[in-house]
Order: C-alpha cells, then sequence, then structure tokens
C-alpha cells in the first residue's frame, strides 16, 4: 500500500488560468493534477496524491481565513499522510499561501507537511516553521524541484532523520545537522578563502546571527527637564487588550495614555504576551512597564516629565521588519511630541 | 600583604580562597552555582566594574563542572558594552547545555577546583604551585 | 627555508624482540620503549606504569581516556631535532630532510584528572568521526605514582609520549621512504618576486593556552607567555609544537595535528598555483582579556606588515576562544586583510541553540567541524585498552552515559578529534 499525500497548487499551476482566474474559490480534486504528475512519478508507487486542492491567489489573499478553513476541513477528512503545496517558485502570493496553508495543516491536523519555493519568496519567511524546499525563481526549475521535493517527502513518510539542509535541499531552518563533507575542512577553507579574494561568490558553512546594531544618541545632558517615554515589548495594555495585540507574532502596536496615571495596577493593567509566565507580570505591570519609578522620579525632579502615552507590542515571534514598521511610525510621534528620551523595557 | 591591584575574584571555589584570600580581593560565595556567578558577575559589569578574565575560562564544559572564578575590578570604572556582550554571551553559552545531575566524587570536586584555581592563577600571573604549597593540602 | 619529508608507510604494528621497521611493519619491543621513557628524571618521579598495546584499524578495540596522539619521526639532514625545546635542543627546525612513519601514531591513555575524556573507536560508528581510527597504534597506556599532583603529572605524561615517539621515529631513520615530498617558504621579497600575481596568503594557528591541561608549547615555551610571532610552516612538521591540552576531546589539537597541520597542508597543495603562501602566525588564547585583546591586536598588525592579501585562522577548543576568533577575524578584516575562519560548533542537542560565544559579521566565511554536541551512542566494543571507569564523566557524557549493554550514549564531543578546528576532518554541518 501507498502512502497517501494531498497536494495543493494555484489555479496557475492546475491549468485553469493566469492572473484573470486567480479569484477562483478553494476546488477539491480527485488524484494528481499539473506538477502532481511529476511527484507521482517519482515516487514510483512508493506513495501516490490521492486528491489535489486548487486555489487562486487572489482568492487565498483575500479571504486567507476562509479559505483555511475550507482546505483545513478537507485535509482533515481525507487523513493524508502528508501534505504538499507548491512548489511556488517566485510567485509572492502563491508562495504566501503554501508556506500558511502547510503551516496551518501542520499545526492544526499535526500531518507532516512540505512545500517548495525560491528563497526570496515572500513565503520562505515561515523557513523555521516548515519545511521548505528551495527552488530556482521560475517554474522551468520544476524538473530539478520535484524529485527533491519527492525524495524529501518519503522521508518524511518514513520517519527517517533529515540530512542537513544542504544535502536534502531544503531551506536552512535554523536546525544545525552534523554531515560528511566531500572535502576536509582546511580544504573547503582554502577555497573559500581564494573566491573571498578574488571577488567570487561563496556560502559560509555558519552565517553569524544577523544583528541590527544601532548606534546609541548621545547622552541626554539634562534630564531633569526631559520628557521621558516608556515604550515596551512585554505586552502591557489595558485590561481586557482592546486592542487585541496577539500574544504571538503582533501584527500592531498600541498607544494608551497615562496621564494621571501613579502605577500600573493589576485591575486596570495586564500583558498579552504569551511568550513568558504572566503571573509577575500581570500582579504588578511596573514590573515590565515602570511607571511607578518613573512618577517618583518625575516628582523628585530626576526627570522633567514623564510623556502622556506609552507604546506596547509583544516581542514574541513577531517579525523585525514589523517590529521596525512599529517602531519607525511612532518614533515619529514620541519626536512631534518633544519627547526627549525613551526607555524601551523587553521581558 | 594584599596584592594592591585592582582585582575582585568572585568566585564559589573553596581552593580559590583558600589559596588567595589572603593576596587578592576574593568574593567566596560557595553556595552560588555556576551559572549564579556568571549572572553576579553581569550585574557588577552593568554597575561599571571591568571585566578582566573571559568567564568561559577553560574548554571545561559549563555543565560538567561546578566551579568558576571569574576576576573584575575592585573599582567601578564605568560600563562597557563590549565587557556587557561578552558575559551575556557566556550566560546564553551555558544555557545551552543540557544540565547534569549526577553525583561528583571528591576527587573529581577537587580535580575541578584545581582546574578552575590554576586557570585563574594563569591570568593573574600568579604562581598556582607556590599557592598550593602554602596551603599544604595534598590534592 | 625547504624541508623534506620522506613518508615510511607503516601498514602493520607487532610486538617483537627486536625493534626495527621492515616492509611496512613496525615491529617493536616494548620493554625497549620503556626503558627509554623511563630515562627521563620526571617521567621516573610521576609515572608509576606503563604498559603497551597496539590498536589496529577495524577492531573491536575502544581506546580511552586519550591524552595525547604523537607521529613518530625522525630528523635525518639538517639542523636539530623532532621537538625541539622539549627532546631535542632548541635548534629551529624545518629545514632538510625528516622521515615521517605515517600510518601509525603513539597514542598516550590513562587518567591525568577524575574527569578525563577522549575515547578512539577503532572501529563502528564512532570510527567515523575520529581520524585515529584510520591509523595503527602503539598505545601507551600510563599510571600516575600515588600522590602527584596533576600538573607534574601531565608533564610527565606528556613527555613520556614524546619520547615514546622519538623511539619509535628513530627506527626509520635508515629506512628508504616509499613516497618523498618538499615543501618550501620563501623569504618575503623572493615570494613576491616570483609570484608577483598571486595573492598573499598567511595562516592564523589560535594555539590553546589557558593553563593546566590547557597548554600548548612552541619550542618548549609556555604559548601562554608569548606575544604572537611568525612561524614557517615547516617547523611545525618538525614537532616545534607540541599539545599539552586535555580537555575538550573533540576539538582539542593534538600534537598529531600540529605535526600533520591540514592548513598547512592544503596551502602549500596550492603555493605557487593560486597563492603564494607566506608564512604562518601563532597566537595565543589566553584567559585575561587585555591578553586577548593585545595578542588580536598582534596577528592583525602582522597580517598588515606582511601585506598579506587573506587568511584562514584557525582555532582551539571550546568557549572563550570564541571571543579570540572573533577578535583576530574581527580586527584582520579590519586592516584590510580577508578572512576565511574554521572553527566549530555547539548548537545544543537538537542543533537549535546559538553555535558560537561570540560572533560578529565580518566573519562572514566560515568553515565548520560540526556541532559537538550532537548525540551519539557508541555500541560496546569487545576490548578496551584505558578504562571506562572515567566515560560517565567525561565532557558530553553524562550520569548513565556507560550503559548496562556497554554501549555509551554521549555527545559527539567525547571523540578525540571529531571537530577538529583545523579542518582535519570531513565533517561539517549546516
Amino acid at each position: 500500500m501507498s502512502y497517501r499525500v494531498v497536494h495543493y497548487i494555484n489555479q496557475f499551476f492546475a491549468q485553469i488560468g493566469g492572473e484573470e482566474m486567480a479569484h477562483i474559490a478553494p476546488e477539491l480534486r480527485e488524484g494528481a493534477v499539473g506538477p502532481g504528475m511529476a511527484l507521482n512519478m517519482a515516487w514510483k508507487g512508493e506513495a501516490e496524491i490521492v486528491n489535489t486542492i486548487v486555489c487562486g491567489d487572489s482568492h487565498f489573499a483575500e479571504h486567507e481565513k476562509e479559505a483555511k478553513a475550507q482546505i483545513l476541513a478537507w485535509v482533515k477528512e481525507i487523513n493524508p499522510d502528508l501534505f504538499i503545496a507548491g512548489p511556488a517558485f517566485n510567485a509572492g502570493r502563491y508562495g504566501y499561501a503554501c508556506a500558511n496553508v502547510a503551516l496551518a495543516v501542520k499545526e492544526e491536523l499535526g500531518i507532516p507537511v512540505l512545500t517548495g519555493m525560491y528563497e526570496e519568496n515572500p513565503g520562505a519567511d515561515l523557513k523555521d516553521k516548515l519545511l521548505i524546499v528551495a527552488t530556482t525563481n521560475n517554474a522551468a526549475g520544476m524538473r530539478k524541484a520535484a524529485p527533491t521535493m519527492a525524495k524529501l517527502a518519503l522521508k518524511l513518510l518514513k520517519g527517517e532523520k533529515l540530512g542537513a539542509s544542504c544535502e536534502d535541499g531544503y531551506m536552512n531552518n535554523g536546525v544545525r545537522v552534523n554531515f560528511f563533507e566531500k572535502e576536509r575542512g582546511s580544504e573547503r577553507a582554502v577555497k573559500m578563502l581564494l573566491n573571498k579574494l578574488a571577488d567570487k561568490p561563496f556560502t559560509t558553512e555558519y552565517p553569524m546571527p544577523s544583528f541590527d546594531r544601532v548606534a546609541p544618541n548621545p547622552a541626554v545632558k539634562d534630564l531633569s527637564h526631559a520628557v521621558v517615554a516608556l515604550c515596551t515589548s512585554g505586552g502591557i495594555v489595558p485590561k481586557g487588550n482592546p486592542d487585541h495585540i496577539e500574544s504571538s507574532s503582533a501584527s500592531h502596536y498600541g498607544e494608551y495614555c497615562i496621564a494621571g496615571v501613579e502605577s500600573l495596577t493589576s485591575d486596570k493593567y495586564e500583558t498579552a504576551h504569551g511568550g513568558y509566565d504572566p503571573v509577575y507580570a500581570n500582579e504588578d505591570p511596573n514590573r515590565v512597564l515602570p511607571v511607578d519609578v518613573l512618577r517618583e522620579f518625575e516628582r523628585e525632579g530626576r526627570i522633567g516629565k514623564l510623556y502622556d502615552y506609552f507604546y506596547t507590542t509583544v516581542g514574541n515571534g513577531t517579525a523585525v521588519a514589523n517590529a521596525k514598521k512599529f517602531a519607525a511610525e511612532y518614533a515619529q510621534k514620541l519626536k512631534q511630541a518633544g519627547v526627549n528620551a525613551v526607555i524601551m523595557t523587553s521581558t | 600583604m594584599k596584592n594592591g591591584r585592582d582585582f575582585l575574584i568572585i568566585t564559589n571555589n573553596p581552593l580559590v580562597e583558600r589559596c588567595l584570600r589572603e593576596y587578592y580581593e576574593v568574593s567566596f560565595l560557595p553556595d552560588e552555582s555556576y551559572r549564579g556567578i556568571l549572572v553576579l558577575v553581569r550585574d557588577k559589569i552593568y554597575l561599571g566594574h571591568k571585566l578582566y578574565t573571559h568567564p568561559l575560562s577553560g574548554s571545561v564544559k559549563p555543565n560538567e563542572t561546578p566551579y568558576k572564578s571569574v576576576v573584575i575590578s575592585k573599582a567601578v570604572h564605568g560600563f562597557d558594552a563590549g565587557e556587557a556582550e561578552i558575559i551575556s554571551n557566556c550566560i546564553a553559552a551555558f544555557d545551552k547545555f543540557s544540565p547534569r545531575k549526577r553525583p561528583l566524587s571528591d576527587k573529581i570536586l577537587n580535580d575541578f577546583q584545581l582546574i578552575d584555581y590554576t586557570l585563574l592563577c594563569g591570568a593573574l600571573d600568579y604562581d598556582a604551585a607556590a599557592g598550593l604549597s602554602k596551603i599544604n593540602t595534598p590534592i | 627555508m625547504k624541508l623534506e619529508l620522506g613518508f615510511i608507510e607503516i601498514k602493520d604494528i607487532q610486538f617483537s624482540n627486536e625493534s626495527k621497521v621492515e616492509n611496512g611493519t613496525l615491529f617493536i619491543n616494548a620493554d625497549a620503549v620503556k626503558e627509554f621513557v623511563y630515562q627521563d628524571d620526571d617521567v621516573k618521579a610521576c609515572v608509576k606504569s606503563v604498559s603497551f598495546d597496539i590498536a589496529k584499524p577495524g577492531e573491536s578495540v575502544r581506546i580511552t581516556p586519550v591524552k595525547d596522539v604523537i607521529e613518530p619521526r625522525v630528523k635525518v639532514e639538517g639542523p636539530g631535532g623532532e621537538f625541539p625545546g622539549v627532546i631535542a635542543k632548541v635548534d629551529t627546525v624545518g629545514s632538510g630532510k625528516t622521515h615521517v612513519l605515517r600510518g601509525m601514531a603513539i597514542v598516550t591513555a590513562g587518567p591525568i584528572v577524575g574527569f578525563q575524556e577522549g575515547i578512539i573507536d577503532m572501529t563502528g560508528p564512532g570510527a567515523d568521526y575520529t581520524p585515529f581510527s584510520k591509523l595503527n597504534n602503539l598505545v601507551m597506556v600510563c599510571q600516575p605514582v600515588e600522590g602527584v599532583h596533576q600538573h607534574e603529572y601531565e608533564h610527565a605524561v606528556r613527555i613520556a609520549g614524546l619520547r615514546a615517539a622519538t623511539f619509535v621515529g628513530e627506527l626509520g631513520r635508515n629506512v628508504t621512504p616509499d613516497e618523498s615530498k618538499t615543501y618550501e617558504t620563501l623569504g618575503i621579497r623572493e615570494g613576491l618576486e616570483k609570484y608577483p600575481n598571486l595573492p598573499r596568503v598567511g595562516y592564523v594557528h589560535m594555539l590553546q593556552s589557558q593553563g593546566l591541561l590547557h597548554d600548548t608549547y612552541v619550542y618548549g615555551v609556555d604559548a601562554k607567555r608569548t606575544l604572537t610571532t611568525i612561524i614557517y610552516p615547516t617547523e611545525t612538521m618538525d614537532g616545534a609544537i607540541i599539545s599539552g591540552n586535555c580537555v575538550s576531546a573533540c576539538d582539542k589539537n593534538t600534537t598529531y595535528h600540529h605535526q600533520n597541520n591540514p592548513v598547512v597542508a592544503d596551502l602549500f597543495e596550492q603555493h605557487g598555483k593560486t597563492l603564494n603562501y607566506v608564512c604562518n602566525i601563532i597566537t595565543n588564547e589566553n584567559v585575561y582579556l587585555a591578553d586577548k585583546q593585545r595578542s588580536s591586536d598582534w596577528s592583525a598588525k602582522l597580517c598588515r606588515l606582511l601585506d598579506l592579501d587573506g587568511v584562514i585562522v584557525s582555532q582551539e577548543g571550546f568557549g572563550n576562544p570564541d571571543t579570540d576568533l572573533i577578535m583576530n577575524t574581527k580586527k584582520i578584516e579590519q586592516v584590510g586583510v580577508k578572512t576565511t575562519i574554521i572553527t566549530d560548533e555547539y548548537a545544543g542537542q537538537d542543533g537549535k541553540s546559538q553555535s558560537l560565544a561570540d560572533a560578529d559579521p565580518l566573519a562572514d566565511a566560515v568553515v565548520t567541524g560540526g556541532n559537538a554536541n550532537m548525540p551519539i551512542v557508541l555500541p560496546k566494543l569487545d576490548k578496551v585498552i584505558g578504562t571506562l571507569d572515567y566515560v560517565d564523566k567525561i565532557a558530553g557524557g553524562h550520569a548513565g552515559s556507560l550503559r548496562p549493554d556497554g554501549s555509551i550514549e554521549a555527545e559527539l564531543q567525547v571523540i578525540t578529534g571529531a571537530t577538529n578546528e583545523m579542518g582535519f576532518n570531513r565533517l561539517s554541518a549546516r
């Protein structure tokens, strides 16, 4: 008996049409369609696509919630051994849909998933959360992508241990896996250095963790007349979280007035953060956003004034790009309000 | 007589305390864990003490040995972001090793004390063997 | 400076009444080696006993705890002798002719401290990770005299191993080598004139130098007390650098690694073809932060002074050497010399943690020897040379490492040379 696989593709690869047909709602088909044939062939009967789900890229983008629910319902009922999406190559909305549908299947149904796309596809942002095969940036790469995905799919189906990302063709997901190279390390080092010296491309075997270093501004000369604002990624919000800041992967930030608030009390404030034990923050929200101490400083004249608003979001798996966007936005507001210094608290 | 240099040794290693207390300023904290010592050092660095020795001295892995000695300045010189980065990296490095709850014999504990002590002496340019002979206790 | 290495292939080792090398077989009289080893006063005073054993590739044998691995060599022409400043006189080595007994090693084993580590498996999954499983090993198991201090004992065992290697190396003096290879380093101007269009490349060789059981010696000098300096690559082939490092088995550089430095070999391989291999810069890894600062400043300064275009930087050990590595790399890049670095990783058993204890964006060309935290199960082998008493204690082992069926559950870091940071192995990680 062969393994049962469900495949997700878009309107283009289902040969329904291009952009003009991108609005079509999800539909469920029997057997393999389009690129699924190539996968079936590579599996030689060991695994087989039992159903294909087709969805228009615009439809998914505009009705993500409904489309996802429909797809999940189908997959749940079919209960396959594996769910494959794509490959999406460089198609941005298709890649986004593949990654997000696959992630939902993995997280909500517990079914192993696999997708594939070009590494600059926005969908590849999820590479740390699910296996994404790296493909070329256009569909001409199908001939190479299909066997790689098929092979990796069989490993997942059989529960075999994955090789290193460069061996099995998936995007580096932050998990370091040992394997034997063809050449010893010193030889690889010499080659890498020669390429570097010749300004030719080379690939480091260990990319340094990327830091976004910010050079601090000069110190505030006279704090006693400065307006100081409090900001946090620790998720402190008015009780009830009125703006529904997500407990993880936050999509927005909140702006709240604390004029006249002497201290953050547990009956009025809490944390929305889902990434740490909230007990102590909820007990005394000043522990994360120290309004009480800043008021004390204000009274003692150590700072001029605590700014009337604080800005807050949840730093739990929140995309760096989003975090940057939030800060750029409220930094302007702070600047316009004449704030001289900001204390940013984390957790 | 105590060494006049600006050295403060933060340690949970009894051998360091025994051999060096007469010559150096030693803050001996026998109840602190390896990690506890690192955290304490971090807090001192935040307060502006200088970090003189690398807190991950030795290739003995932090989940093997319970002992840790770090030299910082006695005086407050001012906050140094580079040093703060080193100590926080060390705490992160400590945390990636799985804890091992295994009983250690006295012989092994003594050896771990000795390694920590001698690495420290190397850094202080202090004769480790002389220190040992002064306390006159066979290891 | 020019050195010719004459390689004598050793395909087998046998105990015998007479010690000699014949047709690729080393015949060895263990008592004669022992006698030679014991001619040293420190060995006499500190080492209670030595016993010899032979471990061959593919045999069901486990050697542990391993202290050092040494290749027997003998100087047959030119100044000096092997292990200058320690065994031979302190004359400058690296020129003339040296015979190498290739395919074998002297392995010193036995406890130094209570958590002594290092495993060499001659077969099974562990053998894939250590280069020493491919050698015929003459193992010398040492036992300490009661009450001896660890630092004195480490010194004595280090000397004992070097003396055993010297004895065996001497047996190759009058044997005709199976293969010869010549290595030459030119003077600065000569090199520039001969290879005007090739990039000038150096090798920044970081030496473990933190203290007891973490030391390296250069011509007998404790590297801890040295300033960053220049050395001819061929000097290392004559044992100018020896290991006193007993900690972190997977990424310590044994004396064998120093004698057979793979970076040196692979740079020589390209010398005159794609690059001009200028020299080695040796720099230490001290505990004191100001020392790190000074040593890395000097590395960068020498790279600049020598007008190098690029360097390979290799590391030794776990933890704080990451800081030396990054300091060296950063400063060398900042003086306009390009770097490629070789390290290994401690990314946790699940591979998800930050691999290094330090990092910098300028270190953009990294070769890795793999994740030393990788869990590994080593099956029971028929014979143990040394003792398994320490297996529960060694790095990467944990309580119950030694399982009732005789197998060992541990991390890759217990295996001698597994994640070598000179790039000796093919192991890597992504």
